[in-house]
């Protein structure tokens, strides 16, 4: 008799259904400690960025530029960029009523038994499975091998060091060194952007026509066209910003938006002579608004995030890539060269939220609360929260660059031309010409009025806007 | 000729696209904040602070099968834990994937004599048809487990032995010959 080995499978190791809903108290816990948990990972990180610039900083200026790169590039944009990867997948599986990936489990770690973990193991998933890829170069590709693999190494070195130049911290004396989280303060400041940031251009035109492919090299046509039309907005949206704030340096343009130094001191003291708990921010206008950017340039924002979006060819603005129709310039690359251009994507979008936030939203700054933290804490503490209150408000343009993206249809290629050239550019002349007459006639304080009333105009405008017409309604003729 | 009749505030989209932005939004915070409702239909979650993600993680979160479920066979126990089992080949006559093996054996001291010495089913072969189920005399074999038959790593391992099959709860008919009841200790269901 040949013996069959059978199963023994329990019919108990079918658990029970779906695990029943949590009390709302365990619920409310549950939230309460992951988001505590959230905040106090932010504020490592902020302190851990700080000490590793004073930490490097006794090594002399050289040792702090290096402490500045490792601590900027190498964690925040690096690590910010990686986890943006799940962060895309998952922020997106959340808007459109889905879980998102979850699959991947660290079982090999005892505690981390099949455990989710909100999907980061995907990460280092994505990262092995692109380490171990064939490297493939097609046969035409073979003539300019050099080009081909050159094209992903001048996406991705833009891209990271487009970083250098946003202040994440003021100047300030921590751990005993005089120290402050910007790797280059250059006075030509934001034309450092607009330089590097065209660089890019190079790298799509490279990939598209080294590939020898036809869709490859209408990708990289789509995305040289792109983002040379593009730069003439992104320059000339800030330059509202420049005349409201007088410099090029975006540091200067960070300090300007909060309270100066002495004069923070001054009131410092003066409150702790007085014995008052809250001392008054005297940069917050009227009383109630922080004197950051977007106060001084909501024409100037709006449109500087679309041009950026289009400039770092996100999602309406994808033609190059457009995934359904070309795969894109980056159609014949593989593994890790892939996967250089899909993280400078990221990388690009952390700089955008970078700049965005340091021009416009109040850079470090934290809204009204400052003088009073220097009150009962000190500068370095300041310091902390101030690193804190930049990568959250990065993390927040970084969510509504991802809102967009899920939001709008991808443009047609006319139609991103015609909204560059014929509506986004002269509009930010307009922009321009307005900020430069007001700043001329009122100063920054007229700016702030102008802008209060473009806030206004804008949402009238949006509101009023005519809705979309009802299918039934307005049959549409066909095109 | 115009390309589209959209009159030009249409074409600008710009009020529809910003609500779009709000109901994405919207999605977003409700489905980061709010908790599993284990309704598994998602028109029955209500209440507040429901998320709105109706997925169900299938291999932790299974939803139950309707009653009447053909499932996993299961060998139907008495109430002294032997099968009902004659081992009268009804079953395996009757199944058109001819998936079921029994080898009959003889019981000395009881009033049955035929019970199965070994009986598999594999469930790799086997079409959940229901007709071995039909076909028994003795309501012995039951597909009222409510789980189906599990993935396994190789072939020999779905096929299930007497052990495996005999479980749940016991059965026991009035029209069962008396002789082999055991004496109640609780009164049948």
């Amino acid at each position: 008799m040949i013996e069959t080995p059978t199963a023994r499978l329990a019919f108990e190791d079918f658990g029970p259904a779906i695990p029943p809903r949590p009390a709302f108290g365990r619920w409310l816990a549950g939230t309460i400690a992951g988001w505590t948990a959230f905040v106090a990972f932010l504020l490592f990180i902020s302190w851990l960025l700080l000490a590793i610039a004073a930490l490097f900083a006794r090594l002399g200026p050289i040792g702090a530029a290096v402490g500045n790169i490792v601590g900027l590039i190498l964690i925040l944009v690096m690590v910010t960029a990686t986890l943006l990867t799940m962060a895309d997948r998952k922020w997106s599986a959340l808007m459109q009523d889905r879980v998102g990936p979850n699959r991947a489990r660290l079982s090999i770690i005892p505690g981390l038994r099949n455990r989710p973990l909100k999907g980061i193991p995907h990460v280092l998933a994505d990262v092995l499975k692109m380490l171990f890829k064939e490297d493939f170069i097609p046969e035409g590709a073979m003539n300019n091998k050099v080009l081909f693999n050159l094209a992903p190494l001048l996406a991705f070195a833009p891209a990271f060091m487009l970083f250098a130049i946003v202040p994440v911290s003021p100047e300030v004396t921590f751990l005993g060194q005089r120290i402050q989280l910007q790797v280059a303060r250059v006075d030509w400041g934001i034309l450092y952007v607009f330089a590097l940031a065209s660089l890019a251009v190079f790298a799509t035109a490279l990939a598209g026509w080294t590939s020898d492919n036809k869709l490859a090299l209408l990708g990289g046509l789509r995305a040289s066209a792109q983002l040379i039309s593009y730069e003439v907005t992104l320059g000339l949206t800030l330059v509202g910003a420049f005349i409201a704030f007088g410099t090029l340096r975006l540091e200067e343009m960070a300090r300007l938006q909060g309270m100066l130094g002495p004069a923070l001191r001054s009131a410092v003291v003066l409150a702790a002579r007085a014995g008052d708990f809250l001392v008054r921010d005297d940069s917050v206008l009227f009383g109630w608004l922080p004197s950051w950017g977007f106060v001084y340039q909501p024409i100037g924002m709006i449109l500087f995030l679309v041009a950026a979006q289009a400039e770092i060819k996100r999602a309406p603005f994808d033609t190059p890539e457009g995934e359904s129709e070309i795969i894109g310039y980056f159609l014949e690359y593989s593994g890790l060269k892939s996967g250089l251009f899909l993280i400078a994507e990221y990388a690009e979008t952390v700089v955008v939220a970078g700049i965005v936030t340091t021009i416009f939203l109040g850079g470090y700054h934290l809204p009204f609360i400052e003088p009073t933290v220097v009150r009962h804490f000190d500068f370095a503490w300041l310091s902390v929260f101030q690193v804190f209150a930049f990568i959250v408000k990065m993390l927040f343009i970084i969510w509504v660059m991802f809102v967009v993206r899920w939001a709008f249809p991808r443009f047609r290629y006319d139609q991103i031309m015609r909204l560059g050239w014929k509506m986004m550019l002269p509009i930010s002349l307009f922009n321009v010409a307005l900020t430069a007459g007001i700043f001329l006639w009122a100063g920054r304080e007229g700016l702030a009025w102008m802008g209060g009333i473009e806030w206004l105009a804008i949402i009238a405008f949006v509101a009023l806007s005519a809705r979309a017409p009802r299918a039934e309604e307005a049959p549409h003729a066909s095109h | 000729m115009p390309r589209t009749d959209l009159s030009p505030g249409e074409r600008l989209y710009l009020r529809e696209a910003v609500r779009g932005m709000g109901v994405l939004a919207r999605h977003f915070w409700k489905n980061l904040f709010g908790f599993r409702d284990p309704a598994p239909e998602v028109m029955e979650r209500k209440g507040r602070g429901v998320n709105l993600v109706s997925t169900i993680n299938y291999p932790e979160e299974r939803k139950e099968y309707p009653p009447g479920y053909r499932g996993m066979h299961r060998l139907v126990p008495r109430l002294d834990g032997k099968p009902r089992c004659v081992a009268c080949y009804m079953c395996a006559t009757a199944c058109p994937a001819q998936c079921i093996y029994i080898e009959a054996g003889e019981y000395e001291e009881e009033a049955i004599e035929k019970y199965p010495v070994r009986f598999e089913i594999d469930e790799l072969r086997c079409i959940v048809c229901g007709f071995c189920v039909e076909a028994c005399p003795k309501d012995a074999i039951r597909m009222d487990t409510g789980t189906h038959a599990p993935a396994v790593l190789s072939r020999p391992l779905a096929v299930f032995d007497k052990e495996s099959l005999l479980r749940g709860p016991a059965v026991e008919h009035s029209t069962d010959v008396l002789t082999y009841r055991v004496p109640l200790k609780t009164p049948p269901r």
